[in-house]
């Protein structure tokens, strides 16, 4: 940040030379010279003034901007929100309506003016343009009025970034398109009422010769008023997302602590409920960068949620690659619904899925922690296990394979894709 | 496991206090904090005076230049050697969590593992070994893949058997039944899974993080 130039807050017209003096680290007053110095070399010190002008920002805004960077990366909030939405680019364009923003005083514009004034008649005389004096004085009034008329925008423009109401920024437009016009309109009519065509040549020159210069040194206002036209813009866009991130919050995570603390003396529904936002924030969060749109995964998460909800037990899942839901996929979802139901019920711990799914077919392995159960012993009548899972499978030509012992119980679940294909289930 | 009786020093870097002390109250005893850290420069400030054996880093973090954990690794740089970082986040997003592991980290938790699991993974990263949750197991399988293909450089493939212990990890195996599972030692599962660890960090095979943003990995 150090290396970048800024403008410098302590100045006498823009702040070009103190900051170019802090960002080559010599003195102000030698800045100065040198730049009026250069003046007499074809009048390189202005120009390169002018250049400087237009495009260093002033020392406050910049600062303004990162300072609010961090204060973004800070607040814990928008930091769990960070994925959803692009909170960098819009915590930079923030907060434009409480910064302070450098006010520009009266007497830079008449020293402005004065410059520009004799930079005309400066370079009139040298190219041997002979101005009257006739046309010199009403178009030095046109001239002002052209100020004045940018003075009053400026003016506006404050007041409409304070109030940071949307009418304000375009009528403002439009008031210095019609000032620029009328400056046009009177310029022809002072020069066609004088009734003198040749007058009116010289003189239209002139008048563009002094619109030049007026679009010169408009043009670092409009760049200014641009960028900060954009950084409202910005912000308001950020407020209303940070509206919606609220109503969200309100509707879903308020709401559940409501309930959690109501539901206190239970550990079951406490972690229920807990489990149950959690896994609704993480989708609400990362719904851009979810990893698996595909149906089949959707379809298994879903069902683990179910599972969740119903027994309070956490049933995390973790998955890769996806396939299609076909019919012999709803089959291999009901199964797996059915091992994860069996592991939450009987495990009693946290029930592990792992799906993957791929170009061969699709294994999914379900493993809890819990005592296990001897399949053996399992009596003949119970549907569970056998029909649902086993038998579900082996019809829409998979496999089931159960494994259980003492530190918890396995169901291995596997699906070719095309049926004539038959893959060992590992 | 054959961890000697002695004490890990640790410094938790994480920006919410209640979950310091929390995780400072689940730890075990064999386990000491030295310091605690909410930001990224206090995290650096804290690491490089105390010289800790293992660093529980969250990956997002407030400070610094908005990297969190990845940064305040980058900081510690000359300590790799010495001091290791195990990552903690609730994030699921696989850019958060292959970035910190390619940044250095031994290893990947989620904030929601219990303190036993926790003391096991501090004292399994200060051993030099690395520490795969299931979900990280997952994001390395999607990333490399999980069928055998044929690339040039060995770093961007898993062989057979990093595969197969990769799987076992995802399902939910802990170290000892994957050595069971394979019959195999303790001690070679831990091989195969720093290995796996190495070839996540230096793998240049499609730029793995923003592979795995690209491909909308979770």
């Amino acid at each position: 940040m150090s290396a970048k130039m800024y403008r410098s807050q302590e100045r006498i017209l823009a702040g070009v030379c103190g900051g170019l003096a802090e960002h080559l680290g010599i003195k102000v007053g030698l800045v100065r010279a040198i730049m009026i110095g250069t003046t007499f070399f074809f009048g390189a010190g202005p120009v390169f003034y002018g250049w400087l002008w237009l495009l260093v920002p002033m020392a406050g805004e910049q600062s303004a901007k990162d300072k609010k960077l961090l204060d973004a990366d800070g607040n814990p909030r928008l930091k769990l929100f960070r994925p959803g939405a692009a909170a960098a680019v819009d915590a930079a364009a923030a907060d434009s309506p409480q910064r302070s923003r450098p006010t520009l005083a009266f007497r830079d514009v008449l020293i402005g003016g004065v410059l520009l004034i004799a930079a005309v008649i400066v370079f009139s005389v040298q190219t041997g343009l002979d101005l009257q004096l006739s046309t010199v004085i009403p178009l030095l009034v046109i001239i002002l009025g052209a100020f004045l008329a940018w003075m009053q925008l400026d003016s506006t423009r404050r007041i409409g970034l304070l109030n940071a109401t949307k009418m304000n920024t375009p009528m403002a437009l439009l008031r210095l398109g019609g000032g620029i016009a009328l400056v046009i309109t009177g310029v022809i009519v002072i020069v066609a009422g004088s009734g003198s065509w040749q007058l009116m040549w010289a003189s239209v020159v002139a008048s563009l010769a002094v619109l030049a210069g007026v679009a010169l040194v408009l043009a670092p206002w409009v760049l200014k008023f641009w960028r900060e036209f954009q950084d409202e813009r910005a912000g308001r866009i950020r407020e209303s997302e940070r509206a919606e991130i609220a109503a969200h919050l309100h509707d879903s995570v308020l709401q559940t602590l409501a309930l959690i603390q109501k539901n206190a003396h239970s550990a079951t529904d406490v972690t229920r409920l807990a489990r149950a936002q959690e896994r609704e924030l993480r989708e609400w969060i990362y719904q851009d960068t979810e990893r698996n749109s595909g149906a089949l995964v959707e379809r298994v998460k879903a069902v683990c949620a179910e599972a969740e909800d119903l027994y309070g037990q956490v049933v995390e899942v973790v998955a890769v690659g996806d396939a299609e839901l076909t019919e012999q996929g709803n089959a291999l979802v009901q199964a797996v619904r059915e091992a994860v139901m069996n592991g939450v019920r009987h495990g009693g711990t946290t029930v592990s899925v792992y799906l993957e799914a791929g170009p061969k077919g699709v294994d999914v392995f379900v493993k809890d922690r819990g005592p296990g159960f001897d399949i053996t012993a399992v009596p003949v009548d119970r549907l569970g296990v056998r029909e649902s899972v086993v038998g579900r499978m082996q019809r829409n030509g998979g496999t089931a394979e159960i494994i259980s012992s003492a530190e918890g119980t396995e169901v291995r679940l596997h699906l070719p894709i095309d049926s004539s294909v038959t893959e060992e289930a590992k | 496991m054959s961890v000697p009786p002695k004490t890990i020093r640790v410094v938790i870097v994480d920006d919410h206090a209640i979950f310091r002390s929390g995780l400072k109250a689940d730890l075990a005893p064999d386990i000491m904090v030295l310091a605690e850290a909410a930001t990224v420069e206090e995290a650096i400030t804290a690491v490089t005076a105390q010289q800790p054996d293992v660093v529980l880093l969250d990956v997002h973090l407030p400070g610094g230049r908005g990297q969190g954990g990845r940064e305040v690794i980058a900081g510690c740089g000359s300590m790799l050697g010495t001091t290791k970082f195990l990552a903690l986040s609730v994030s699921d997003s696989a850019e958060d969590v292959v970035s910190v592991i390619r940044a250095g980290a031994r290893g990947y938790v989620t904030k929601s593992i219990s303190g036993a699991e926790i003391s096991d993974a501090v004292r399994r990263v200060a051993g030099g070994d690395a520490v795969f949750s299931p979900r990280l197991a997952g994001f390395v399988l999607d990333a490399f893949g999980t069928a055998e293909v044929a690339v040039e450089d060995e770093l961007d493939k898993l062989s057979a058997r990093e595969l197969e212990v990769m799987r076992l990890i995802a399902r939910g195996y802990s170290y000892k039944e994957v050595a069971k599972a394979l019959f195999i030692s303790i001690k070679t599962v831990e091989t195969h899974v720093s290995a796996v660890l190495r070839k996540l960090q230096l793998s240049s095979r499609h730029e793995l993080t923003r592979w795995a943003a690209d491909r909308r990995l979770l």
